[in-house]
């Protein structure tokens, strides 16, 4: 049995165990336990904020779409006031799902079982044949309607949780508040999802994905080695590719959540920019003219910097956070695009790792445009975030034909006592005038980032409550 | 409906109803379209990427929607033009192809081996002499690595064909409108 006071499993072995602290090895039994799975549900999933979403996939009174939060199905819904609700998609009266469809927009959601129907709020209206009272005496309608998780919009973010008195997201993003503020929350109009998200299933543990989206740079020199080799990272040559390092020199920034960006400066990564030595001379402010961050204009500049502070400005214009990821599940993908025609343009996607028992995720990938962004400039950011990430991404389908086989190799009895290792840290290192918080990591990138997310995890896993 | 998905230019016009009259099947020229879509099945199952290209045309439109599942009045429209899981013209293709010949493209190497099966070819005239419309069912299957079980995709293909020669033709645009609202597949890293 599961003594989940004390997290420890069937076997006696505790979670502790399992993460070593001393030694910065986590077991691979995490990859492919289903005890553990059952306590992430539990634990994690049903406990922290998770990304469902943006509120312009839902305009309009009575719009919803169909997500989930771990292994739990929700409806996202807006109601006639504009609120946005999360709401369990199990009908309280006999368990069936309530809402079949995956987006749509609707008054109200009436189970097809036996008809009980409820409000874009949850609230229940009633169950039909009114004078016969089918919901019964024992319970008022008002405690009848359907679980209600608790939600907040974040730059039309919507996340929820099921941790109604818990931290609030605020507190919860924490020191990484600010970094993230700078991707999602810098223009008047703020980000449109152009379109619902790509999903799909890869055959792993969710946490082989999610631990790579907590700022693994490294594996870029390897794993997708194939940008150098076709010339778009690096310089032109790919037999000095280890040696040049693209994308690997930059600042790393985590926090204590788990969360963290890369910040690096395109000359760092991208061939088209590594040859421009003018770059370095020339001041934020000129910075920002020549090489606007992923996903903004020329155009766009004055209203960008009418919602960043100097010192978020300064940022953007040297060293524009890229990638990184948001526990518990989440990748943030705001980079710079080139493109086939020796142009480049950005790419803005947000994906979530859904799990689907311990041997399966689902790859939920939304891609964003800035709402004030041209329709061209979002045709074009669309192309390109398909054509990089995602379903078809020439990056990330390396990604998920790799993850399947770490979880595979968790399943072997011998396989299992194999650990991860994060043995390389960088350790904390603030360049001068550094504008943000949290931990800040200048220089190669290594295992910090992902250390700390593991850390979280060990956190709340072991957690008394 | 939900609008979002509709209301703000993203949504790409989907290939125009097909007017044109129907060419007979088993007649002359239905078999050589029929040729050319089995050709090039062939092609991508033997990983022979060059020929494969020299049947696009430049001005090649390569996009795939997504699928979604919708309930009441609007059940029936479930594709997604807004996102998609490819949207490519040639120059793309071409870059998504050199990435696979390049030493690193670990998604596709070691290589999947696919068959293409390709049925319910219809064809159409349109109003240009040298182009015809087709609709092809296709059922990907793609083995990886000693794994026994098969993924599958099934899709339907809007394909518009642009006659280049005697018996030849050019793919000029292809929307590819998959089944699943949730792919089964890791990665699309094959053509469809």
């Amino acid at each position: 049995m599961l003594n989940e006071s004390k997290a420890t499993l069937s076997d006696g072995t505790t979670i502790d165990e399992l993460i070593n602290v001393q030694t910065r090895e986590v077991s691979m039994r995490l990859l492919s336990d289903h005890e553990i799975y059952k306590l992430e549900m539990e634990r994690i999933f049903a406990k922290t904020w998770l990304l469902l979403g943006h509120e312009t996939e839902i305009p309009n009174a009575g719009d919803f779409v169909v997500r989930d939060m771990g292994e739990d199905q929700v409806i996202v819904s807006r109601d006639r006031k504009g609120d946005v609700h999360v709401l369990l998609n199990v009908c309280p009266h006999r368990g069936m799902r309530v809402c079949m469809a995956e987006i749509g927009n609707a008054p109200m959601h009436r189970c097809v079982y036996h008809g009980w129907a409820f409000r874009p709020d949850g609230s229940f209206i009633g169950a039909p044949i009114e004078r016969e009272q089918m919901h019964g005496n024992i319970f008022t309608k008002d405690q009848l309607g359907l679980r209600k998780a608790r939600v907040q919009l974040y730059g039309g973010l919507i996340f929820a949780t099921w941790n109604i008195n818990g931290p609030s997201l605020e507190d919860f993003l924490g020191d990484s508040k600010f970094y993230f503020d700078l991707l999602f929350c810098r223009t008047d109009g703020g980000l449109e999802a152009l379109g619902p998200p790509q999903r799909f299933i890869v055959p792993a543990n969710w946490k082989a994905a999610a631990e790579q989206s907590a700022s693994d740079g490294f594996h870029t020199l390897t794993l997708h080695r194939s940008l150098m080799e076709t010339g778009q990272y690096g310089r032109a040559s790919a037999d000095d590719i280890y040696a040049n390092a693209p994308a690997m020199y930059g600042v790393d920034i985590s926090c204590r959540q788990g969360h963290s960006l890369r910040c690096i400066p395109a000359e760092q990564t991208f061939t088209m920019f590594m040859t421009m030595e003018e770059l370095k001379k020339l001041s934020p402010e000129q910075r920002l003219e020549v090489l606007p961050p992923p996903g903004i204009s020329k155009e766009m500049l004055p209203e960008m910097k009418r919602h960043m502070s100097p010192a978020g400005l300064k940022l953007m214009a040297k060293a524009p956070p890229q990638v990184g990821g948001m526990f518990p599940n989440v990748l943030v993908l705001f980079i710079y695009a080139p493109r086939t025609d020796g142009k480049y343009s950005g790419a803005l996607a947000l994906h979530s790792y859904v799990p689907r028992g311990p041997d399966h995720v689902e790859f939920t990938n939304w891609i964003f445009a800035e709402k004030s962004a041209s329709p061209e400039m979002k045709r074009d950011m669309m192309a390109n975030a398909v054509r990089q990430a995602g379903t078809s991404g020439t990056i990330e389908q390396d990604d998920s034909d790799t993850w399947p086989h770490m979880s595979r190799n968790a399943r072997g009895a011998i396989g299992r006592q194999q650990t991860l290792k994060y043995g390389a840290l960088l350790g904390e290192k603030k360049p001068e005038d550094w504008p943000g918080g949290g931990y800040v990591y200048d220089g190669f990138t290594k295992d910090d980032t992902q250390w700390n997310w593991w850390l979280y995890y060990r956190e709340l896993m072991t957690a008394k409550s | 409906m939900n609008t979002a998905t509709v209301s703000k230019g993203m949504e790409r016009t989907p290939p125009l109803p097909i007017t044109g009259k129907r060419v007979a099947t088993g007649s002359a020229l239905y078999n050589e379209v029929l040729e050319f879509v089995y050709d090039e099945a062939a092609l991508l199952d033997g990983q022979k990427f060059d020929d494969w290209a020299n049947l696009l045309a430049e001005d090649l439109s390569y996009t795939a929607p997504l699928r979604i599942t919708r309930q009441g009045p609007d059940r029936l429209n479930t594709v997604v033009r807004t996102t998609l899981h490819f949207d490519d013209d040639y120059s793309s293709i071409m870059g998504r192809l050199q990435r696979l010949g390049t030493k690193s493209a670990w998604a596709e190497d070691p290589p999947s081996r696919t068959r293409r099966l390709v049925t319910n070819v219809r064809v159409w005239e349109t109003a240009k002499p040298n182009e015809y419309e087709t609709e092809s069912y296709l059922l990907l299957s793609r083995s990886r690595y000693e794994h026994y079980q098969l993924q599958v995709l099934s899709c339907v293909r809007h394909d518009l064909l642009r006659r280049s020669g005697p018996g030849a033709f050019k793919l000029a645009r292809r929307e590819i409108i998959v089944d699943q609202s949730v792919l089964g597949m890791a990665n699309l890293a094959v053509f469809l």
